[in-house]
């Protein structure tokens, strides 16, 4: 199958030490693939690189193929969607932020677009007149997800995405992501969650000394 | 109308003000002693030199001679307004940034003002040029330092915002919209503010120092009408230029939102 998404001999150092050193890594269509690895050992490093907020020294990133450096910037980060542990949330309403890609594009999104967005993440879509910053934890996370998922993205990566949430809303997210990897959009996870590296079935790789490694298991 | 001569000797006797100042800090515990000190003296050592400066330069006028005191003063606020900055690039390169904007700003307040507005017999009289680009280029600087430090500030402290922001595809204008807004508006305030209370708080400086030099306070109050409108103009086009260097130093070529520490980020706020 094509990879969608694909990195090739990453290498990213802070303050002496090797943080990417040579990473290679492809998400295929529909492929979930999980990251672990000790902390500050570069996943979120990675993670940044592959949604092209940060350059590496050396390597490259392609998307479906291309270098992602000849494309905009703005087209590549709307193509992959990066969901951070904690997401900020914009001033404003639920509505509001589920709007803002959307919004950022000269485009506006019908409510009924944004309460079904919200709704897929497991959030009540009551909670669209809410005011984002007012909310939990679990729930800016999941509007962050439908933030992302209005732009319907071509590849994911997530960054922790169950660490705030209790079992069962962990699972509805697990289940999303699963379900967003069945639809053909690779989703690549850091995540440490054992229920949710089970509950993923996908690719599980680890990231130490500079290297990715698969673990072998899946 | 002639103005009131003020002999060294009562100069020397204004000094007893600032001894007052100094024995109320010193009761007061404010620790101001020391500075004011040294401002006493180092304010009456710059002042005489420009004032020696500004002899030299009425005894013999030139153009050569006002246009570089002028370039001087604009380096100099260039120098001043990128030196205040704790967070952003290097002075070195926000110098010549900065030089840029209040060189531009000024000339578009100043050559309009001077050309049509208050003409002088020569167009380098200095007795007009230096001081009134004095007033100009310095509400420039001002406006430039503060649009900077805010703006690289407010982009650094909330960076989990603007990343987001470029996530969604959003442009650096789009992404940091809001910080650049929020710091011109900062920068022009207090000018705005000025123009609002001028006369009913207290009356400016310049027009203050016209009226005790004996002009008529028509002509001094339509002096200090024009000094303030071109003090707006010069706070919003130093302010908007600033703002748009400012944007543009916080990203890469690739868009991607700089750090000036070398910190590593993290993806979105701190995480508990």
């Amino acid at each position: 199958m094509p990879n969608i998404l694909e990195a090739k001999g990453l290498r990213k150092h802070y303050d002496g030490r090797v943080l990417l050193d040579g990473v290679d890594i492809a998400l295929e269509r529909g492929s979930i693939t999980t990251v672990g690895g000790p902390s500050g050992g570069g996943k979120t490093t990675l993670l940044r690189i592959l949604g092209f907020l940060t350059e590496p020294e050396s390597g490259r990133v392609l998307l479906d193929g291309t270098d992602v450096r000849t494309l905009s910037p703005e087209e590549v980060r709307r193509r992959v969607a990066l969901v951070a542990q904690a997401p900020a949330m914009f001033e404003g309403t639920v509505l509001d932020n589920v709007r803002t890609g959307p919004r950022l594009q000269g485009k506006s999104l019908p409510e009924e677009e944004a309460r079904r967005a919200l709704e897929r993440t497991g959030l009540d879509a009551q909670l669209l007149r809410n005011d984002a910053r007012a909310l939990s934890g679990g729930e800016k996370l999941r509007v962050a997800l439908a933030r992302a998922l209005v732009l319907s993205p071509e590849a994911w990566l997530l960054d922790e995405p169950t660490a705030a949430l209790d079992p069962e809303r962990a699972d509805l997210v697990v289940d999303l992501l699963r379900s967003l990897a069945a639809q053909g959009a690779p989703v690549l996870v850091v995540t440490h969650d054992e229920r949710a590296l089970k509950r993923l079935c996908g690719r599980c790789c680890t990231l130490a000394g500079g290297h990715l490694q698969a673990d072998g298991r899946e | 109308m002639s103005y009131v001569n003020v002999t060294l000797v009562q100069l020397v006797a204004s000094l007893g003000l600032m001894a007052l100042a100094i024995v109320l800090s010193a009761r007061d515990g404010l620790g101001l002693e020391k500075d004011m000190a040294i401002g006493t003296v180092r304010a009456a050592m710059q002042l005489f030199a420009v004032g020696l400066l500004l002899a030299l330069l009425f005894q013999h006028e030139h153009p050569v001679a006002v246009l570089g005191l002028i370039a001087v003063m604009v380096m100099v606020a260039g120098w001043t307004a990128a030196r205040r900055i704790s967070y952003g690039p290097g002075t070195g390169v926000l110098f010549r940034y900065a030089t840029l904007a209040v060189l531009v700003s000024g000339a578009v307040v100043l050559i309009p003002v001077f050309t049509f507005v208050i003409r002088p017999a020569r167009w380098y009289e200095a007795r007009l040029l230096v001081p009134i680009s004095g007033m100009i280029l310095s509400n420039g600087m001002n406006g430039v330092a503060l649009v900077f430090e805010r703006v690289f500030a407010s982009v650094h402290d909330d960076a989990a915002s603007v990343e987001q922001l470029l996530s969604l595809g959003a442009t650096p204008q789009q992404a940091v919209e809001r910080h650049t807004r929020a710091a011109v508006r900062a920068a022009l305030r207090p000018t705005i503010n000025a123009l609002l209370t001028v006369g009913l708080v207290a009356l400016p400086g310049m027009m203050t120092g016209q009226i005790v030099s004996g002009t008529a306070p028509g002509q001094a109050v339509r002096y200090q009408l024009v000094i303030m409108y071109q003090l707006v103009a010069v706070a919003v086009v130093a302010g908007a230029m600033a703002a748009r260097f400012a944007r543009a130093l916080s990203f890469t070529p690739q868009k991607q939102l700089r750090s000036f520490d070398d910190r590593a980020r993290p993806l979105g706020p701190p995480k508990a």
